[in-house]
């Protein structure tokens, strides 16, 4: 069964633990950026997944539009593991937000500039 | 979709026997390697047994939601039972052993 | 890295599933109820009673009503009664105004003189909305799903024993038994979980995810849904006025087009001008995925097949067949029982999940015996969204049985009795938690839980037991059945409360053995 308490290689990595084993704010505000993140970066990562869908899928308009709405939280989800897994704070928002530049630049591409 | 059930609990039974740490509250007694692993053979062999027998009974949508309904509840029960009476849980699955073939011809005859 | 990303995982599946457990409680204890909602209206509603009637029958009242009723109205809806709901419903949206509604007796045609009350409805209304105003109810609902989604995956993934210990529960354990529970009824039923939780995503999918429909259909967002279901285009009425054909003939041409399976909602378009049309669907008994793209088109002056048309692409089944298996419209008698209590399962994951977050913090304050004030907040919580929620469901059909029949706004206020109760409980959880203790609170909430529970067939026969006399008469077990598993979570309930008797020293002693040997 896991324990809960965070190991101590983890908290270097994770939130600055002081003895008294109290969370610091350093270490609150870390983990409110990454519930952040995860809300807004995952969800603009997954609307911007459904809009290249949307776009990409070689179907119909509404069965593409169904279709890529029905897929799309199936990319919220590792999106938000992703935030809480990774090393800090920051590398949750770039791991979010660098994919969706590039799916924005695909989608924008595709439809300005072909 | 009763046999369906039935191959369901037959399975899982016996991937529970080929468990060490199941095999002796159910039975007084631990398994060999091999045994075990002949065990985990039928387990398995069963649960898609039970799946063919449902997808020949009905339309593909109504044999997945009801073997679904039937692999999840066998498995409720058979740890629900087996929690409380082992030798119980095992009877059952002897039982289950037992009908199997006669729903199987039965079915074979509607 | 492997150990970090799982103690990760392990803290996610901790706070998400404690910051959203108890909403989730509540959703999934009410969705439960909710497959039993036409049951549940049966029983609010037992003035209603089944009859035998063709569905030619029954369309040429409801038509006949509202041709009377509700000449000038945009739309008509019919339901035909099935053997679930003995309801013949006609409802319409009017020229001008609010959307109304009626219950007609199938036999006489004429609206039913019957109590008012939001039935099952309330319940399955309240599961997705929250009670709350149009859109957030639903916004925060989705918001909950999403996380249980999350939950269920990192819970999972947790689970590092997931395959070793599938079939292991070890009662009589304490903590460790809860975990042992909290595990079993996840992933022993994790299909069902899984189907559910996307399903409630994929249902809410053109709010909650619309901006594909804004990429594709620009500001026609419309545009999506006619294309979708092209049946239910919405058109001005012609100037010209044409009587309305009679639709029971068109039943026919549904029998033809779909052979073993009935005419679902009957909705009339623009009744009494030239250009009214009669939509047809199938009903939802008989098929799993929702699809309310296909339909039949008849015109309405003519009785002529106009359109048909068939949602059959593989796209559009995927997502219908999830809102199919969430909605469970095409589940029998048995299945349906099982869908219940998979929901039971589910609602009990969540249950297990809050008890244990707290019982593991609580063991380190065993010793001084005082909880600090963040864990009685749990505690609080923990009492108020489960026992409490659990007392504010049965008072809902308490004070359906003990308000007046007639008196307007019996229906508002058998609401407003489910959300004062499910209030006091919240109180008196807090009063018993910070001013005595946790066990008090669960011990006198379960047990008045357990007495309105078992009463409740009592109550039943005190008030309304002709109703329940003739519905056993004609063979309708649906009343007592309902009654009887009043009575079952009553017991069920009684059983909860016995294990908060006394003051629970002596087990807490013996719950803090395992954990010591759990040190893994």
């Amino acid at each position: 069964m896991e324990t809960l308490s965070v190991s101590a290689h983890a908290s270097e990595k994770r939130q600055k633990r002081p003895r008294s084993g109290a969370i610091s704010v350093r270490g609150r505000l870390a983990v409110a950026s990454r519930v952040l993140a995860a809300l807004i970066g995952g969800y603009l990562l997954t609307a911007l997944t459904s809009i290249c869908l949307a776009q990409f899928l070689p179907l119909v308009r509404a069965e593409a539009v169904v279709l890529a709405m029905t897929l799309s939280f199936l990319v919220y989800l590792p999106a938000v593991l992703w935030c809480f897994a990774c090393g800090t704070a920051w590398r949750a928002w770039f791991g979010l937000l660098l994919p969706s530049a590039v799916l924005a630049a695909l989608y924008a591409s595709a439809r300005w500039l072909l | 979709m009763l046999l369906a059930t039935l191959l369901c609990y037959v399975g899982f039974s016996a991937l529970c026997l080929s468990m060490n740490r199941h095999s002796e509250d159910l039975t007084g007694r631990s398994f060999s390697v091999s045994r075990a692993k002949a065990l985990r053979l039928l387990g398995w062999a069963a649960l898609l047994a039970s799946l063919w027998v449902a997808l020949a009974s009905q339309t593909l949508g109504q044999a997945l939601v009801q073997w679904s309904a039937a692999l999840m509840g066998s498995a409720v029960v058979l740890v629900f039972v087996m929690s409380y009476w082992p030798r119980l849980a095992l009877s059952l699955a002897g039982v289950g052993v037992l009908l199997c073939p006669v729903f199987a011809f039965l079915q074979l005859l509607a | 890295m492997k150990e970090g990303f799982r103690q990760a995982m392990a803290w996610l599946h901790t706070w998400a599933g404690l910051t959203f457990g108890w909403l989730l409680f509540a959703i999934f204890m009410t969705g439960t109820l909710s497959y039993f909602k036409n049951e549940i209206t049966q029983w609010t509603q037992p003035e209603i009673v089944p009859h035998e009637i063709s569905a030619a029958d029954g369309v040429n009242r409801a038509q006949q009503w509202l041709g009377e009723n509700a000449p000038d109205a945009k739309r008509w809806f019919i339901r035909l009664p099935d053997e679930r709901s003995p309801e013949l419903g006609v409802s319409w949206t009017p020229a001008k105004g609010r959307f109304e509604e009626r219950s007609l007796d199938s036999l006489t045609g004429v609206p039913v003189q019957v109590r008012q009350s939001m039935g099952g409805e309330f319940f399955y209304r309240f599961h997705f909305q929250l009670q709350m105003p149009y859109p957030w109810g639903r916004w925060l609902a989705s918001l909950a799903a999403m996380v249980m989604f999350v939950a269920l995956i990192s819970g999972i993934i947790t689970h590092k024993k997931i395959f070793k210990e599938f079939f292991t529960f070890r009662p009589r354990k304490g903590q460790r038994t809860w975990l042992d529970g909290h595990n079993a009824v996840a992933v022993l039923v994790l299909p069902f979980h899984l189907m559910i939780t996307y399903s409630s995503l994929v249902i809410f999918m053109t709010m909650i995810m619309p901006l594909s429909i804004l990429t594709t259909y620009g500001k026609n967002t419309q545009g999506v849904f006619d294309d979708l279901f092209p049946a239910f285009k919405t058109e001005q009425a012609a100037a010209d006025r044409a009587p309305l054909a009679s639709i029971a003939p068109m039943f026919e041409v549904a029998a033809e087009k779909w052979p073993g399976s009935r005419v679902g909602l009957i909705t009339v378009n623009n009744p009494g001008s030239a250009n009214a049309s009669v939509t047809m669907t199938r009903h939802g008994a008989d098929h799993i995925p929702h699809e309310p793209g296909t339909a039949l088109v008849f015109d309405g002056v003519s009785a002529e097949l106009k359109n048909e048309s068939n949602m059959g692409a593989a796209s559009l089944m995927l997502a219908g067949g999830l809102y199919g298996l969430h909605m469970g419209h095409f589940a029998g008698p048995l299945l349906r029982w099982l869908y219940f209590l998979a929901g039971i399962g589910g609602t009990a994951m969540i249950g297990t999940g809050l008890v244990i977050w707290l019982g593991k913090r609580r063991l380190k304050h065993a010793k001084s015996g005082v909880l600090p004030f963040e864990l009685r907040l749990v505690e609080m919580l923990n009492v108020a969204s489960m026992s409490g929620l659990m007392l504010a469901v049965v008072s809902f059909f308490w004070a359906n049985r003990l308000l007046p029949v007639s008196f307007t706004g019996r229906s508002d206020w058998e609401v407003k009795t489910f959300f004062c109760v499910w209030g006091v409980a919240l109180l008196h959880a807090f009063a018993r938690v910070f001013l005595r203790d946790g066990r008090s609170a669960w011990r006198e909430q379960l047990t008045l839980a357990a007495l309105l529970y078992c009463a409740l067939p009592i109550l039943d026969m005190a008030t309304a037991g002709g109703y329940l006399l003739a519905s056993l008469k004609q063979g309708n077990l649906t009343l007592v059945a309902l009654d009887m598993t009043a009575l079952a979570t009553g017991i069920f309930l009684a059983w909860g409360a016995l294990r908060f008797r006394g003051d629970g020293k002596i087990v807490l002693a013996s719950k803090l053995t395992p954990a010591v040997q759990e040190a893994r």
